[in-house]
């Protein structure tokens, strides 16, 4: 029979200072991993819902991102005989030639700090390319015109995007743009970027060359065929899913991902000495206890699993409350320079499911890992011995 | 002598609890040392940065916006007699990768003639400052970067630059910078990337940025100015910055390292505190009766206060050394020791930080028994005696 969970709720408040130690280095580890795993989560999440599986991105071979890439109209006029692009309603292939640039702008929340942002020149068509993208306030810019729509999280993060403002773009900065819309892409990373007439961005910036060309292939099935035709002789250029795109951009995700892995491994085993020492010390003061209540018939089995319960009961209220505050940063925007493009992608913190699931278990491991030892000292106790010293 | 025989004894009376303890100490302080190792990098990064007397010379509007290579004869004009202004070095970010490798390199193309001059922190022999001369395919390779690729002195390597031109290029490793500051770039001549520009078709002279080595502190704040004045109202305006506030910009885009790292250490250090003030407690509950003896017996309140600070402080300590002892042994005598670290690329653990995490932990022991040591301090004996069995 087991010991009723109620004796165990009750004994956490004999001891309450020691109770109330092991729950904070418990909470405070699980805030620390559901924090650092928020981040990756968010930059994830951001980057797993950019590109389509039916676009394929064209960049010059040996450039690792759009940003690096150089695209000579000769080879556009290759990369449209690829096989398989889709037309839109009006019959127009869909390709898109897209230009690259950067802004530097004042944040909104520190105007003294400064953030690289994507400035992106498309064609008219690009905005029947990227899928995702939708227009949630204002209008799109007139082909040729000084104008541009921002992204969401560029318009959140960034000063002067407001819809109505100018913004001095160009590789001079001599350039007034004006914002004419703002919009949404479901989180990804174009909601970072401003988007601007390629010919403007191109006079504006002294370029003459596109970055990239993004294609729309009929059915997902054809983007192999269309990619090995454009990576081989006849275009000689670098295609991938536009979706692979993306994934390697994450690279720097892994990283923190393996870090935080290591961090949070750390200081687990940490909080399991920890639980550990006050589990004993449970143990130790309870000697006489544990051999009455094995006298009135209570199991060895019992015993282990009352202290079990003990540790998970403290443990796993730590890390609701560790979530409870880690859910304060949930939803808050950060962003960061991504080593490829140099250009800043901004990402919302999430506390996912799995962030939760994750702590969860972490907690539950530190509980049982901590207090096994303990629990299985304590159902050895020596009743007779125990009993004696009373 | 009474004292230490107690406090030893005292230790090893609960030896699980005491080993527990120490542990529950020494990952904390492990955290805490490798993220402020991080820390301490890019600190000393910057260091050698501001140390250098350099200013770095970029396009006013943007990082990526190159420099007519022109610049460096006017920004050379400045100084004819080269009293203020030692050489001026540019740049190009060439970036790259070997085939079949993800793994992307730090290749900068470097003015030949300047590159010793103005960067004299890589500290090449004069042979290997003789090779770099002679040789127009010359690759200086960082320690670490030639250490995870496996090159050596002497080898051929075929890189492929990430901008224009894009095409594969072939180099001859003159040196792995065994006693340089950055252990990371790859520097090559641009003389030569400029002679593949032309080859593919692809603008040329052009530069990131110039570094312009200055004589003394003075010149730099001088030149800094002056430099940015020269260029004004040209369709090339420039933004000079002395060398650490052009670094620090790198350093705090990408994340922010320091500033969250010092964060996390400062939550490890709080779980260190609470994980012993735990134990300090629990060691107090336990012996209330034998401190209540002790003071009856005519020990003052200050011996017993003392010695309760004496054992969390041994504690505690002990717990630091070895958590500050173990990432320095792997990261000074291990392989690990070539693990790189984005923006601070090789994690060199300092003593410095280890003595730093001492006191930490020095600390942590004094917080952790302020309060069983106080009550202790004001214990009534005559109550707690009374509430014995």
């Amino acid at each position: 029979m087991a010991l009723p969970l109620r004796y165990n709720w009750r004994n956490l408040f004999v001891r309450k200072l020691s109770t109330m130690l092991t729950f904070i280095v418990v909470a405070a580890v699980v805030l620390v991993l559901s924090v650092l795993l928020s981040f990756a989560a968010g930059i994830r999440a951001s980057l797993a819902v950019s590109g389509c599986p039916e676009n394929v991105i064209v960049l010059k071979p040996g450039a690792t991102s759009e940003s690096t890439s150089v695209i000579f109209p000769d080879e556009v006029n290759r990369i449209v005989q690829a096989p398989g692009i889709a037309r839109d309603a009006s019959g127009r292939l869909l390709v898109s030639q897209e230009l690259c640039v950067q802004a530097t702008l004042p944040r909104r929340d520190n105007p003294g700090a400064v953030a690289n942002v994507a400035v992106r020149g498309v064609d008219d068509i690009g905005f029947e390319l990227h899928k995702g993208v939708r227009l949630v306030e204002g209008r799109r810019f007139r082909p040729g015109a000084l104008e541009v729509v921002v992204g969401k999280a560029a318009h959140d993060r960034y000063a002067g995007l407001g819809l109505g403002d100018e913004v001095l773009l160009g590789r001079l900065r001599n350039r007034r743009f004006k914002v004419v819309g703002v919009f949404e892409s479901g989180g990804s990373a174009l909601e970072s970027e401003i988007w601007a007439p390629r010919t403007s961005v191109a006079d504006s910036y002294l370029r003459v060359f596109c970055s990239s060309a993004l294609i729309r292939l009929a059915d997902a099935g054809l983007v192999p065929a269309a990619i090995a035709y454009i990576n081989g002789p006849a275009v000689n250029l670098d295609a991938k899913r536009e979706t692979d795109y993306y994934k390697d951009l994450s690279t720097k995700t892994r990283e923190i991902v393996v870090l935080t892995t290591i961090l949070v491994g750390i200081m687990a085993v940490g909080a399991a000495f920890a639980v550990a020492n006050t589990m004993y010390a449970a143990v130790d003061g309870r000697r006489r206890e544990i051999a009455m209540l094995r006298t009135i018939g209570f199991s060895r089995g019992a015993i282990v699993v009352a202290f079990l319960v003990e540790s998970l009961l403290i443990c796993t209220a730590a890390c609701l409350f560790g979530l409870l505050l880690s859910l304060l940063i949930h939803g808050s925007r950060q962003d960061y320079l991504s080593d490829a493009t140099w250009t800043v992608l901004a990402f919302e913190l999430k506390v996912t499911p799995t962030t939760m699931l994750v702590s969860l278990s972490l907690a539950a491991f530190v509980a049982l890992a901590g207090a096994l030892a303990p629990a299985v000292r304590a159902s050895k106790t020596n009743v007779i011995e125990a009993l004696r010293k009373a | 002598m009474l004292r230490l025989i107690y406090l030893r004894n005292n230790l090893i009376r609960n030896r699980l609890r005491t080993l527990l303890t120490c542990a529950a100490v020494a990952l904390p302080i492990m955290i805490y040392v490798l993220s402020m190792a991080v820390v301490d990098g890019v600190e000393r990064f910057l260091d050698n940065s501001a140390r250098q007397l350099r200013l770095a010379v970029t396009h006013k509007t943007s990082l990526v916006n190159p420099l007519p290579e022109g610049y460096r004869r006017k920004i050379e004009s400045l100084d004819p007699e080269r009293k203020g202004i030692t050489s001026v070095c540019g740049m190009r970010w060439l970036g790259g990768k070997i085939a079949n490798d993800p793994r992307p390199l730090q290749t900068m193309a470097i003015d030949a003639d300047t590159f010793v001059a103005t960067f004299p922190e890589y500290r090449l022999t004069p042979e290997e400052v003789a090779a770099w001369q002679r040789d127009r395919q010359a690759l200086v390779v960082g320690r670490a970067t030639a250490a995870q690729f496996g090159w050596k002195v002497g080898d051929r390597v075929t890189i492929r630059g990430s901008v224009p031109p894009y095409a594969p290029m072939e180099f001859h490793i003159i040196s792995t910078a065994e006693r340089a500051e950055d252990p990371i770039t790859l520097g090559c001549r641009r003389d030569y990337l400029e002679e593949k520009l032309k080859e593919c078709g692809y603008p040329y002279g052009l530069v990131s940025f110039f570094f312009v080595k200055c004589a003394t502190k003075a010149d730099v704040d001088r030149y800094r100015v002056a430099i940015d004045q020269l260029f004004a109202r040209s369709p090339d305006e420039t933004r000079t910055q002395d060398e650490k506030a052009f670094m620090s910009e790198f350093v705090t885009q990408q994340f922010d390292l320091p500033r969250r790292l010092t964060i996390l250490a400062a939550v490890t250090v709080f779980v260190a505190v609470m994980a012993a003030a735990n134990t300090m407690s629990m060691n107090f509950r336990d012996r209330i009766s034998e401190i209540a003896t002790l003071k009856s017996m005519g020990f003052g309140g200050t011996f017993v206060f003392t010695q309760i600070q004496a054992e969390s402080l041994l504690l505690c300590l002990v717990g630091g050394a070895v958590g500050a002892w173990v990432p320095y042994f792997a990261f000074t005598w291990t392989p690990l020791k070539d693990y790189t670290v984005p923006v601070i690329q090789v994690l060199l653990i300092r003593p410095a930080v280890c003595m730093q995490a001492l006191v930490i932990s020095l600390l942590i022991g004094i917080v952790a028994a302020v309060w069983p040591s106080w009550a202790a301090l004001r214990l009534k004996v005559v109550a707690a005696m009374r509430s014995l069995e």
